[in-house]
């Protein structure tokens, strides 16, 4: 991510001070932040300093990290949620007709108008920008919100959905061309659980893909043959998780029957907690905020998130949580939206007072749980 | 390959805004239509839209033109996570007949400063696999070059695994990964190359085959770093769905013995003895006493179970795994005591 600059930050400190938990100088404090956090995405989300801009093609991704977040420390009251959900609808991918489905493209939802050029004088969409993670993020932003689903038209998302599928089961994101890894099996995978239908993917093939991502040393990478990684491994068993291929809590059952090595996957997940407390994305590599929800996750997701040492974590993350609000990579780093919204999750994994429970499979808040 | 990024600099500092431009005065250009009630509006910078803005111009209108792709390389260097800058950029290339040479050329220019970008990857792999096997030494060369700017840049390595298994080029990639374990033998990005190339290089045996001497180059990275979590990974790797064969090699119990018996750094000496006993290796008495020799405090007699011993010294010796231990412990089967 684009680094920004102090005096950027100096403006957002000066502005969102409240008056509460004063921060120590260094930015670390002994206690989660919530009202600072909760300042620093409402000022995220009225406006995103320029250094976003390099970021500008998934405007939506950010949007999920700043709307998502506030809904997970249970301060969406402040957003305007009708207009959220005008502004995110406003960049689905419309068919001109049914035939467009099988077309080979894909009818989702665009990261940014910036990339959404409108249908030609034949009402034909020629630029065609729609993609797997701006409509996983769409849909998160829309579920946040409380946008009724029935709405939504799905019937071109997942019917178009299936020409991004691979023969090898992986995605593309985007029907022009891209690179294929596990993100966007995930992608298909959580658009497909919450739009409660399966015709979008073909769920088999995309589960060879993703037996064939385990590495040897029980973690997941992104592509088959690379080395195991944070991310690659939460959307390996998120995307299993939710296709139905891993039972609840499997660490307390029978573990000899699953598809994937669990006890070498535990074991490689709990050693990615460092001496500092914090998760590292593979093994010898510095601790980062975010794999604190990516590996986190994971165990939570297999029943074995008590294993970790949950006090060790929460130091780590203190250190890099900012004075200004917002959490950056590492200890003593400036805040980006990124890191903030991951940050949260893993607060909420650890059962953080004023957060709202998280839905690990999805990366958003556990809306049942909250009687929605 | 371009190493200097002069040129992409220099063009930015004497920028002529594209409306000033005699040769773009026929375009009008297309502002970015943000809607009644923006989320997350973004604070633009004056070049940075009015490049965008030209750009949606000639890509609305499909116009495949030099000057078109001459924008493509400004916008890219402006905003390269654009991809449908990049995608425009590769239909020009073909309409065109733009020479490939020059385009690897281009990408490997302002490779450093967008290492990580997934868009300038995928273009290069886009490139690569139009020229063919004829890449195939650049390609090699251009993410040795990455790499040796950031020995475990994940795009960089995915690329070469690309390369490998598309083109072809095998043949120093062993010597490679030496090399990058040389320097770092904490690399596990070189370890996991290195078990990508024993198992699906044409020119090797297979695993199998390699495995010995594998064994034995990993034998003596642990033993020289006890505390590198990669090679004990790899060791275990190399036995994948072949616990038999791996619980019946003397030396995975005897390179556990070796670390023990330093008393220093064993943390995963101890767990790999662990989950060899949990898989059916019978331990002499001699590991009985080496752990017995550790004198960790608290751990109290040894127990008479060793699995039981080693889950409970692990508690003291690896706290922030504490849980784990007493979870793997509780799991151990119940059978007699030490063998």
């Amino acid at each position: 991510m684009e680094p920004a600059t102090e005096n950027e930050w100096d403006r957002l400190s000066s502005s969102s001070s409240d008056g509460e938990e004063q921060a120590a100088s260094d930015g670390s404090s002994s206690q989660f932040n919530r009202q600072q956090h909760v300042a620093f995405l409402m000022m995220m989300y009225e406006s995103l300093p320029h250094h976003y801009q390099y970021q500008e093609i998934n405007r939506i991704t950010l949007a999920h990290f700043a709307i998502s977040g506030l809904c997970l420390l249970g301060a969406l009251d402040r957003v305007d949620k009708d207009a959220v959900s005008d502004w995110v609808l406003s960049l689905k991918a419309h068919p001109s007709n049914k035939a467009d489905l099988t077309n080979g493209e894909f009818y989702g939802f665009h990261g940014s108008p910036s990339s959404q050029l409108h249908p030609d004088d034949n009402g034909v969409l020629m630029h065609n920008g729609s993609n797997l993670a701006s409509t996983y993020c769409a849909l998160a932003i829309l579920k946040a919100v409380g946008y009724n689903f029935a709405n939504i038209d799905s019937k071109s998302i997942l019917t178009s959905m299936r020409n991004l599928q691979q023969h090898d089961g992986s995605f593309m994101p985007i029907h022009f061309g891209a690179e294929k890894d596990l993100r966007f099996v995930y992608c298909a995978a959580a658009i497909c659980f919450l739009l409660e239908d399966w015709s979008g993917m073909d769920r088999e093939r995309a589960k060879a893909y993703i037996l064939n991502c385990q590495s040897y040393d029980g973690g997941f990478g992104l592509t088959p043959g690379s080395e195991s990684h944070g991310g690659g491994t939460y959307c390996a068993v998120a995307s299993l998780r939710l296709m139905g291929f891993i039972e609840d809590n499997v660490l307390s059952k029978n573990m000899s029957s699953s598809i994937i090595d669990l006890p070498l996957l535990l074991s490689w997940c709990l050693q990615r907690q460092a001496a500092d407390g914090g998760f590292q994305g593979r093994a010898n590599k510095p601790s980062d905020t975010c794999y604190a929800f990516w590996i986190g996750s994971v165990l939570r997701m297999l029943g074995g998130y008590n294993l970790i040492d949950k006090e060790a974590l929460r130091g780590f993350l203190l250190t890099c949580q900012s004075q200004y609000g917002g959490f950056g990579k590492c200890p003593g780093d400036l805040p980006d939206l990124y890191h903030s919204f991951y940050g949260y999750t893993a607060f909420s994994l650890l059962e953080e007072p004023g957060l709202n429970p998280l839905c690990a499979e999805l990366g958003m808040t556990e809306f049942s749980a909250l009687g929605i | 390959m371009e190493s200097d990024e002069g040129d992409e600099q220099q063009q930015e500092a004497e920028r002529l805004p594209l409306s000033q431009r005699p040769e773009w005065s026929d375009v009008t250009p297309i502002p970015q239509d943000d809607g009644p009630n923006p989320v997350v509006p973004i604070a633009y910078k004056p070049e940075f839209s009015e490049t965008m803005s030209y750009f949606r111009a000639v890509y609305y209108s499909n116009e495949r033109s030099s000057r078109s792709f001459q924008l493509t390389k400004e916008a890219i260097c402006l905003n390269p996570g654009n991809y449908t800058v990049w995608h425009f950029r590769r239909q020009i290339i073909e309409t065109l007949h733009a020479d490939l040479q020059d385009e690897l050329a281009f990408v490997g220019r302002i490779a450093k400063s967008n290492s990580k970008n997934y868009q300038l990857w995928h273009h290069r792999r886009w490139v690569a696999e139009k020229l063919g096997t004829g890449a195939v030494n650049k390609e090699l060369q251009f993410t040795k070059k990455m790499l040796s700017l950031d020995a475990k840049n994940y795009h960089a390595w995915s690329h070469r695994q690309w390369v490998l298994q598309a083109l072809g080029g095998w043949e120093d990639e062993l010597d490679y990964c030496q090399m990058l374990l040389g320097e770092d033998i904490f690399n596990n990005s070189a370890w996991n190359q290195r078990y990508f190339v024993v198992t699906r290089s044409p020119l090797l045996g297979g695993l199998i085959a390699m495995r010995d001497s594998e064994v034995n180059f990993t034998i003596e990275a642990i033993l020289g770093n006890p505390e590198n979590e990669s090679p004990w990974r790899y060791l275990r790797g190399l036995y994948k769905d072949d616990t038999e064969s791996w619980i019946n090699d003397p030396r995975m119990s005897s390179v556990c013995l070796k670390v023990l018996s330093t008393k220093s750094n064993y943390v995963f000496a101890l767990s790999t003895l662990l989950d060899l006993i949990c898989h059916g290796f019978w331990p002499s008495e001699e590991f009985r006493e080496a752990i017995n020799a550790l004198n960790t405090p608290d751990s109290g007699p040894l127990d008479s179970d060793l699995g039981r011993a080693i889950c409970r010294v692990l508690e003291c010796v690896d706290p922030l795994r504490c849980n784990y231990w007493l979870w793997r412990k509780s799991k151990l089967p119940l059978t007699v005591s030490s063998q």
